[in-house]
Parts: structure tokens; sequence; C-alpha cells
């Protein structure tokens, strides 16, 4: 058997995916989400920023909450800082006068329990949170407080992109995370969420409380909090027209270094406190197709990465043999003629660009619809030829920590 | 039914659909290139026919037939790397591709009696390389030295290369083998009539030519 033949079931599962989701995109619910009316009602909100060591941005994500249309008389901003050792607290200072402002400083505990202090100090019906490498767009929390409407909502994600890409990295990281958007939205038309992120999702404080408040959740307090909710039976809805922009990871590395809590989180919650929603038909969507779907991606991720570079390195190895000797200006130069007849078809090479023709869809539809500025053409480009390579480097990284039970440090 | 087993059903269909097309549209490309291969090698079929007779026609002056004979080598040479590509694709027990190498080693005997007769009559010494191969497994050095006669065959445009699957079910290419006494010990050579086996490297396997033959194969003929 070919190495190839391995490669077929997961992208055989990967294009059913992908037109799942795809027609949950034209479906009513999905479709409905998109004509969300604005709500009369305006509940009073606060937004916890949990800072450690982010003195350079988190004065400009407090400015531009404070830019939020929004009643001031029911907006807080709770800026939480989780014991900085540079100049944070300084930064945080310059704020303190403002009345729609509270600062707190508590020892370090962790992003959780930054949360957790913010809403111990609030007593505003919906609770947010916003990273402190995070800037939203003044109409955002208007397009996130009517997804709240149905009572069983406990929580609201709203569509992220990176600010000011200006890397090729950053620019790939730009498309997937607005595959994300199409991904989000999509999935909370029919609940399937598993992780309300960082930068601006928003909670009903009394669910949050009952449900225990936030817990480490393997570093990854976001996606466990969002499990948490599921396994509760209450619903998490996205709003993709709430706009927030995200400081994104220069290099490689520190994108792997990210990406790798991200995956081991997702991979310990999942498949320790939260196995019982995987394949459960009590939560739908979520636990009978999207987790199952997810992890086998990161399966499929890894193998089909490993199987490309051992086929490449085979085929070079190869070809060098096979070269040695050989003058290189033959040897360098392909000596077949430009004709259809030397087009490499196999089902593998086709069913392959039919995924990523899929994800490159899929990303243009989530601009579409989320109206999100910018020119994405880098980001396509570097999403086509980059994500491929790097993406299973962490996922392969990742599999081994939790395999192997090693825990890192945040930063 | 409910919303999302409908279009969990929906997507298994556009799943299956997709992926029959695909099947669908590489079998009906390797189709095509099998037919293409086909095609090319009745025409070469026809030429090598039409040399013959040529050959027998200008009996009194056959070397007006050279410029044919080479151009036809030259087809011969273009048809077997695509023949070697198509059977990579469609693999090595492929029937209509080991119908098609029949064919072609059927067509590489004729043309190499022609260069033989040529040869006698006119006076000329064209270098000859005989070159029998296995991809059965069980050679290893096969590969390098196919790719080392592309080579050769492309800086010295008027080296007659001649591959052979040794274990190709041909009755002619078995007596063929038979009457140039090569043995199984592949990759066998057989240059200008002299024999050689197995390949380590393109340097040394030049020392099998002729002194100055490959020099002067440039302008020869």
């Amino acid at each position: 058997m070919s190495p190839q033949m391995l490669a077929y079931p997961f992208l055989f599962l990967a294009i059913f995916f992908e037109s799942f989701v795809l027609v949950t995109l034209l479906s009513k619910p999905a479709r409905a989400a998109l004509n969300r009316k604005n709500s009369a009602l305006n509940p009073s909100v606060a937004v916890i920023v949990p800072c450690y060591n982010e003195c350079e941005t988190v004065a400009k994500t407090c400015e531009s909450l404070l830019a939020l249309d929004y009643p001031k008389d029911k907006l807080e901003i709770i800026l939480v800082d989780d014991g900085s050792t540079d100049n944070t607290p300084i930064e945080m200072a310059h704020f303190a006068d403002n009345p729609q402002v509270k600062i707190i400083r508590k020892e370090n505990g962790g992003k959780h329990t930054a949360l957790n202090a913010g809403i111990a100090a609030t007593q505003a019906e919906i609770v947010g949170c916003l990273d402190a490498d995070s800037f939203v767009e003044p109409s955002a929390l208007l397009e996130i407080v009517p997804c709240f409407s149905d009572p069983k909502t406990a929580a609201v994600t709203a569509a992220m992109s990176i600010h000011q890409p200006e890397s090729l990295i950053q620019h790939m990281q730009n498309a997937e995370y607005i595959f994300g958007i199409t991904m989000r939205h999509t999935l909370a038309s029919i609940n399937g969420l598993y992780v309300t992120p960082g930068p601006f999702s928003f909670y009903k404080r009394a669910i949050v409380e009952e449900l225990g408040g936030f817990r480490h959740g393997h570093q990854t307090e976001d996606m466990e909090m969002a499990l948490c909710i599921q396994q509760a039976g209450y619903r998490i809805e996205n709003a993709i027209l709430a706009r927030v922009y995200t400081k994104s990871p220069k290099t490689v590395l520190a994108l792997i270094k990210q990406r790798t809590r991200w995956t081991t989180g997702f991979m310990r919650n999942v498949l320790g406190e939260y196995r019982g929603l995987i394949g459960n038909k009590r939560y739908s969507v979520l636990g009978m197709l999207v987790l199952p779907c997810a992890l086998i991606a990161i399966v499929s991720g890894i193998l089909l990465f490993l199987m490309t570079v051992f086929t490449f390195l085979k085929n070079l190895v190869s070809a060098l043999e096979i070269r040695a000797g050989i003058p290189l200006s033959y040897s360098l130069l392909p000596h077949t003629s430009f004709s259809w007849f030397y087009f490499p078809v196999s089902a593998y090479i086709f069913l392959g660009f039919a995924t990523l023709i899929a994800s490159l869809f899929l990303i243009a539809v989530g601009k579409y619809i989320s109206k999100t500025p910018g020119n994405l053409t880098l980001g396509l480009i570097s999403y086509t030829f980059l994500y491929g390579i790097i993406a299973p480097l962490w996922l392969i990284r990742a599999t081994s920590d939790v395999v192997f039970g090693r825990h890192r440090r945040w930063k | 039914m409910s919303l999302i087993a409908r279009n969990v059903l929906i997507a298994l269909g556009i799943t299956i659909v997709l992926s029959g097309t695909v099947v669908y549209a590489v079998n009906y490309l390797n189709r095509e290139r099998v037919a293409e291969l086909g095609a090319i090698e009745n025409q070469i079929s026809i030429e090598t026919l039409s040399l013959d007779t040529q050959f027998s026609l200008l009996a009194a002056t056959p070397c007006d037939s050279i410029a044919s004979s080479t151009a036809l080598t030259g087809e011969l040479a273009d048809l077997g790397n695509r023949l070697a590509y198509a059977e990579g694709q469609l693999g090595t027990d492929n029937a209509q591709v080991v119908q098609l190498k029949k064919q072609y080693s059927l067509l590489e005997i004729r043309d190499y009696l022609i260069t033989k007769q040529l040869a006698a009559a006119c006076g000329t010494k064209p270098v000859t390389v005989l070159y029998f191969y296995s991809n059965a497994g069980d050679c290893s050095d096969c590969d390098k030295a196919g790719y080392a006669l592309s080579y050769l065959r492309t800086a010295y445009p008027t080296l007659r290369v001649y591959s052979f699957d040794y274990n190709l079910n041909l009755g002619a290419l078995k007596t063929f083998e038979a009457v140039t006494k090569v043995k199984d010990d592949l990759p066998a050579f057989v240059v200008n009539g002299k024999h050689s086996y197995g390949f380590t490297s393109l340097a040394d396997f030049e020392k099998q030519f002729p002194k100055g033959a490959l020099a002067t194969t440039t302008s020869s003929n």
C-alpha cells in the first residue's frame, strides 16, 4: 500500500467537513444571524482586561474600550494587573481618574485568577474579556449585546483579525483568523463552538458564577470555560460584525510556542475533563462532529506532514543518487517537454487541491460577510504556501507534550 | 429530520460526488494518456515501415534514408520517455502499459536492425547502446544507468540508445536477448557489440565506449 492511500480517508473527511460548513453557512440559522437587529436594551457591561507585563499595549487597549459606542453609565472597564513586573501598573494609573475604569492589583496567579478577580469586582449583567494586546472597533459591543437575547445563550464571541499584519507569518495568521470568522459564525448557528477566545468574548455573569468562574484549564481558560458552558447545556453565540484586532506573533518560533499552548490546552481539556462530550449525542453537533473532527484534524495534520516529508526526502535522496556524477548543466534542468501528458495526475493531488480551494473560498467568504477591511492577497498566498508547513510543527510539539506529560510556561 | 442531520447528509453527498468526479477525471486522463501513447506508437510504426520500405526501394542508394532513420530514433527516444512516465503513473503491471512496451520494444529492435543495415551499406560507424534493465525491484542501479543514458543521448544526439525491459514477456525480445547474448545480470549494456554489466558512475560507463566514439558521434552521420 502506498503512503498516499493512508491520506485518502483524511482528505475525504476534510472535504466532508468543509462541505458541511458551507452547507450550514447557507442554512437559515446562519443567514438569520447575519441580519440580527441591534437590541433596544442596554444591559450593564463590564469588560475585564487581564494584564501581565503588557505595558506596551494596555493603554491603547483601554482607550479602544473607552471609545466603544455604548452608554457610559452602563459600561465598566476593569483593568486587572496580575502581578506585572514591568511598567504595566504605571500605564494603568493613567486611567485611574476615569470614572468608567476600575483598576485591580493582585499577586500573579494566572489569567483565570485575573478574570475571576474582575468578575468579583462587578455587578454588571454581562462580563467580557479583552486581552491586553487587542483593540476593538467602536461598534463592537453593540453587535455583541443583541446575541444575548436567548436566555440559553451564556457567551458570545467576536470576529477577530490580526492587528496591522506586517510579516508574511502575520499575513498567514490573518487569513487563518478570517477562516476562523467563517467557522465561528457557521458553527455558532448550530451551537458547535468549543472556545470563547480571549479577545472580546462576553458572558452572562450569573452563568459564569453558576459554573464556578474561570479555571486554569491547562493554560486555555477560554476553551475550558466554553466547554464548561456547553457541558452545562447553554449556547455560545457569535457576533460576526463585532470586530476586534489582536496582536500576533511575528516569528515562526513565537507562533509555534503560542499554538503549542492552544493545542495542548485543547487536547488536555477535551481528552481529560471534557472527554464525556466526545461522541455524546446530547451535545449534538459539538459532540458528534466538531470535537471528533478537531481531534482527527490534529492526527491528519501530523500524518500528512510526515508522509509528505518522508516522500520528499525519499525522492530527494533518490534524485541525488541518480544524478551523482552527471553534469549539473543537465541534472538541474527538467527534460520532459511541456505537455499535458506529463501533468501529475492523481486523486491525492486533486483532493488536496480541492481541500485547499475550499479553505481559500471560506476565507474569502469570511472576509466578505464580516466586512473585515484590508487586503487579503498576501494572506492567501502565505496561507497557501506556509500554513501546511508550519502548522504541523506545533501539532507535533503539542502532541508530544501531551503524550509525554510535558508542561511549558505561558511566556 | 433535524437541520444538522440534513446538512450532514448533503455534505456527505457533495463529498462523494466530488471524490467520484476526481476518480473519474484521473481515470479519464490516464486513459487519454495511454491513448496518446498508442497514437504516437502507431505513427512511429508507420514511419518504421516507411523507412523499411524506403530502404528496400533505394537498394541502390540506401544511404538516402539515413536522415529519416536518425529522426525516427529521436522520436523513439521521446516515446520511451513518455512510456516510462506512464509506467510510473499507472504502474508496471498495467496491462495497457505492458502492451505498449511490447510494441515499443519491437519498434526499437526494428530501428536497431535498420541502423545496422544502413551502417553496413553506407560505411558509417554509429555508436549504438543496447540497454537492458528491470523494474521488478531486482536492479538497484537501473535508475542511475537510465538517467546517465538519457544524459548521454542529450549530450551526443547521434548516440543511439535502445532500452529494453529484460523481463518483458515478448518472443522477439527473448530472441534478441539470445542473439545479443545478454545475461540477466542487470543493468546490462551492449555498446557497439561489447558487453558490460552493472553501473557505478558515468565516468566509468563512458570508458565502455570505443575510444573517441562519443566525441565523433556528434559530427558523424
